[in-house]
């Protein structure tokens, strides 16, 4: 029988929701339209429309060293051309947000090539080359994963992710990278990734409502959505995980 | 530096307050006598950008506003979640409640009793601040800070 992979334990919508998100067959829903453009002018790597930098030439004009490894693996078409790499990285706030760090990492892991993501507690980061990166985050940012109110594309200042909401319900941001306009209630980001002013807004949409929010987060939050002691199964399997790492802390040697 | 003596409470607010809100609050809060000191706490909002590759440049922020107070104007330096308070005695609480409930209309709110003021500096304090450091100022804020605190006259 073919191995199908499991993706993670648990029984609550939570669980479902991480394995939804990590299965790259399972084709995540497009919530909106952002523009290349735009998602240039929120990365702040290049103006928009500029060609791309390069730090080496491209692979076809390069000599390679004979090795099994290159043969096997296609380069990514940012690596083919020799693209830089560059980053994006994302804040999740505590409160239902629809992805968390340590679900990007294993998503990004599962669903992109060529990619270097970092885990932090409140914030992730995925670096790539820069082609292959504007293609990746469009659906990071166009799809279900993100959030206008709850989601922060933050290169750095990114402290929100455990910080009550403000009023409007907009993850706390000391740069304010992203403001809700109150008439439209329409999210507007107008600093790109590190705070820099942009020349114009970007629109990327309307946060989405607190009952989408609860059905499809991947976040466990005893007081705004489910908690992480209702998923028994969960909790197992993260006992046996800690348990084993703490023997093998020890060196057990089997007999 | 509090004195001992005098009992404390927090409010701690559902969502962090607009100034509009924190206006309003503060304003319900002088009105009931018997409040010695009152200490802002939430996450810093600096008119710069304190880090990073737009490092130095301005950071206009819309929750950084000047707000009236009583009869005195005072910059808000930080987004408002939490306000300690340091009270003549237990009696205003009750009082306090009911003066800041029309307030909290949209988001919840609570007022825990305890002690969230430094009564004693600490070996830290000493380290960070010297033996002349402003003793009002220390356990509550910087020393060193240039601001300074913001008298309300009036209220008794």
């Amino acid at each position: 029988m073919a191995y199908k992979p499991q993706y993670g334990p648990g029984q609550t919508s939570v669980a479902e929701n991480r394995r939804k998100q990590m299965n790259p067959d399972h084709k995540l829903a497009k919530l909106r339209d952002v523009s290349d453009k735009d998602l240039v002018l929120c990365m702040g790597h290049r103006a928009p429309g500029s060609a791309y930098p390069s730090c080496h030439p491209p692979l076809s004009e390069q000599q390679e060293p004979a090795c099994p490894i290159r043969k096997l693996v296609t380069p990514t078409d940012g690596a083919k051309a020799g693209d830089r790499v560059r980053y994006i990285q994302f804040s999740d706030s505590m409160y239902n947000a629809p992805c968390q760090p340590y679900q990007r990492s294993y998503l990004e892991a599962y669903r992109f090539r060529g990619i270097d993501p970092g885990t932090l507690s409140g914030r992730q980061i995925v670096e790539c080359r820069e082609r292959d990166l504007e293609k990746y985050a469009k659906e990071l940012v166009g799809t279900e994963l993100f959030d206008a109110a709850l989601t922060g594309i933050r290169g750095c200042t990114v402290h929100g992710h455990s910080l009550r909401l403000d009023e409007n319900g907009m993850m706390f941001d000391m740069l304010q990278r992203a403001v809700l306009d109150k008439k439209s209630g329409v999210v507007k980001i107008v600093k790109d990734q590190v705070g820099v002013p942009l020349d114009s807004e970007v629109k990327i949409g309307k946060p989405m409502d607190a009952k989408w929010l609860k059905a499809n987060t991947t976040m466990y939050h005893s007081v705004s959505g489910i908690g992480f002691r209702d998923d028994p199964e969960y909790v197992e399997y993260i006992q046996r995980i800690h348990s084993l790492r703490v023997k093998y802390g020890f060196m057990p040697k089997e007999a | 530096m509090t004195e001992a003596t005098f009992p404390q409470c927090r409010i701690d607010s559902e969502r962090f307050m607009n100034p509009e809100t924190t206006e309003r609050l503060l304003n319900q809060i002088i009105s009931v006598p018997g409040v010695r000191r009152m200490v802002l706490n939430g996450p810093r909002l600096p008119a710069t950008v304190p880090f990073g590759p737009a490092k130095g440049s301005a950071n206009p922020h819309p929750m950084r506003k000047t707000i009236k107070v009583g009869d005195q104007e005072m910059e808000l330096q930080v987004h408002v979640g939490t306000v300690l308070l340091e009270l003549e005695n237990c009696d205003v609480i009750p009082a306090l409640r009911a003066a800041i409930e029309p307030v909290f209309k949209d988001f919840s709110f609570r007022i825990k009793e305890g002690r969230f003021m430094k009564t004693e500096p600490s070996l830290v304090d000493y380290c960070k601040y010297g033996p002349n450091a402003d003793k009002d100022m220390i356990g509550l804020a910087d020393p060193n800070s240039k601001s300074r605190p913001v008298i309300i006259q009036g209220t008794k």
